[in-house]
């Protein structure tokens, strides 16, 4: 595996390596006889953002369910150094209630976690306050139905961090969406990283966009197709804001198009 | 908005001119074919008290075997080996005709109420079994994914997922056993009664006074059709989030 070498959030000067907060150690996914993941260790440190990148059905979406204990591995473990470390899942699709406003569906996981339909006032601000973070407090008393898909994905976005995470795990959060609205939701999405406002530390993403991963993330971890194995782990040292068409950042993008491209 | 009421209005107005114009001109009996003003004057409190009578039973039938049909699907969908073994069973009921059941049914339970609101209990309660089964198996497992991840309990999940996604189904469930119930209530009638449509249409159309026949059949046609929209009205202010196509 290659050296990490983490830059802080403002691409200034590395600074030491922070402690694991995810390890992945010899993971093994089968699905009856069908291998869907093989032997892939990976460490994801605080303050990191990290993607899995591989094609489509790789199996890189069984390992992030695997990390939120959707799935259940066949081998190996995946282990959590620390004991409140609370994670939060955002999938493809925004899957929304279409029953309920914006703002009660940010408000679903609070309510779950209550075991009751108690939700106040402070929670009500809190959730707000998350449609604020992702630029949607307009849109709080709006019905799924009449938003858009970009709209609807900043909603889920909201109710992911409503849980107030420490880790995101993000599956190919915007890769329904067109590609202009994608650009700008992968940006909102560094700006909501980076900033203080919530405690969400690091971000584990699964993407199969190599430039969206490149200009995203800290590492890009590249996987094999089925069973999905770790090909390598890039560092991303680049200054941030990035965008692909930067010299150093399209490097990158070459240097792991050829590792995909020979990896077949 | 206008012309949509407007032209069916005119058109049926139409028609019961052109009724009234035939029964008139050709002299036709008052037991053959009465006349649109005859049936007209049929309508008494007799008549309304044998539609209430209907009424009341196939809303009594359709409620209880919504409620029942309704906790029944959910102890399917939780205990899946119920649903195995009492699924045939259900299916058995559901193709038994309605109207070969009805004279067991005045014997057991006699020639009152009741024989009528079991017959539209047993009428109405597959539409809605199947219906609901379905409906709460209906969300997609991203959904119970979602569930998942948030740590939600299975009584949650069912709560705050399941149900609301199986309204839908539920509601094109209800209004077909909504129309339904007034024909289990009628037939029960038909069997064994003392008062109701059904008891109604079997002694006017004995007694050949046809005008009462035939306000009798209207009347049970409107039993139906004000069930079917009372319920058509609570789903749409119930489901907007829905164009109601589930089946």
């Amino acid at each position: 595996m290659n050296a990490i070498i983490l830059t802080d959030r403002l691409g200034a000067a590395p600074l030491a390596p922070a402690k694991p907060i995810l390890s992945i150690e010899d993971l093994n996914v089968r699905f009856g006889s069908v291998v869907a993941i093989e032997s892939v260790s990976l460490t994801v440190r605080r303050g990191e953002f990290v993607s899995l990148l591989g094609p489509s059905g790789c199996g890189k979406s069984t390992l992030l369910k695997a990390v939120a204990h959707l799935v259940k591995p066949t081998g190996g473990r995946i282990t959590r150094p620390y004991a409140d470390l609370r994670t939060s899942f955002m999938f493809q699709k925004p899957l929304l209630l279409p029953w309920r406003t914006t703002l009660d569906n940010v408000l679903l996981p609070v309510e779950i976690q209550r075991g009751g339909s108690t939700v106040d006032a402070v929670d009500r601000r809190s959730a707000l306050r998350m449609l604020d973070l992702v630029r949607l407090s307009e849109f709080a008393d709006t019905y799924p139905h009449q938003l858009s898909g970009g709209m609807q994905q900043r909603a889920a976005l909201a109710r992911a961090l409503m849980c107030d995470p420490d880790v995101l795990l993000l599956d190919e959060p915007f890769g329904a969406l067109d590609e202009l609205t994608r650009d700008v939701l992968n940006e909102e999405m560094i700006r909501i990283w980076q900033s203080k406002e919530t405690r969400l530390s690091t971000v584990l993403m699964v993407t199969h966009s190599i430039p969206e991963a490149v200009t995203m993330s800290d590492r890009v971890v590249v996987m094999s197709i089925r069973p999905a194995r770790v090909v390598e782990d890039v560092p991303v040292a680049c200054a941030r804001p990035r965008a692909p068409e930067d010299a150093e950042a399209g490097a990158i993008i070459r240097r792991i198009r050829a590792m995909v491209r020979s990896s077949r | 908005m206008m012309s949509r009421t407007a032209a069916p209005l005119a058109f049926s107005l139409i028609l019961l001119a052109a009724w009234q114009a035939i029964v008139m001109i050709f002299h036709i009996p008052e037991y053959l074919l009465p006349a649109p003003t005859a049936i007209a004057a049929s309508v008494d409190l007799a008549l309304a008290v044998s539609f209430l009578v209907t009424f009341i039973e196939a809303l009594m039938g359709f409620l209880v075997a919504s409620a029942l049909a309704f906790a029944i699907a959910t102890l399917f969908v939780r205990f899946h080996t119920l649903e195995e073994g009492l699924f045939p069973i259900a299916i058995a009921i559901k193709t038994t005709p309605i109207v070969a059941i009805a004279p067991l049914l005045v014997i057991w339970l006699g020639t009152g109420w009741w024989s009528k609101i079991v017959a539209a209990i047993l009428i109405c309660f597959f539409p809605v079994l199947v219906n609901t089964v379905k409906g709460l198996k209906a969300a997609d497992l991203e959904y119970r994914e979602l569930f998942e991840t948030l740590g939600a309990s299975q009584a949650q999940e069912f709560r705050k997922l399941r149900v609301p996604y199986c309204l839908p189904y539920l509601f094109s469930a209800l209004k077909i056993s909504s129309s339904l119930a007034v024909i289990g209530a009628i037939v029960g009638e038909f069997v064994g009664a003392t008062q109701g449509l059904g008891y109604l249409i079997i002694i006017s159309s004995a007694h050949l006074e046809t005008a009462t026949l035939f306000s009798a059949i209207i009347a049970a046609a409107f039993a139906g059709i004000a069930m079917f929209y009372v319920i058509s009205f609570a789903e749409h202010r119930l489901i907007f989030w829905s164009s109601g196509e589930a089946e």
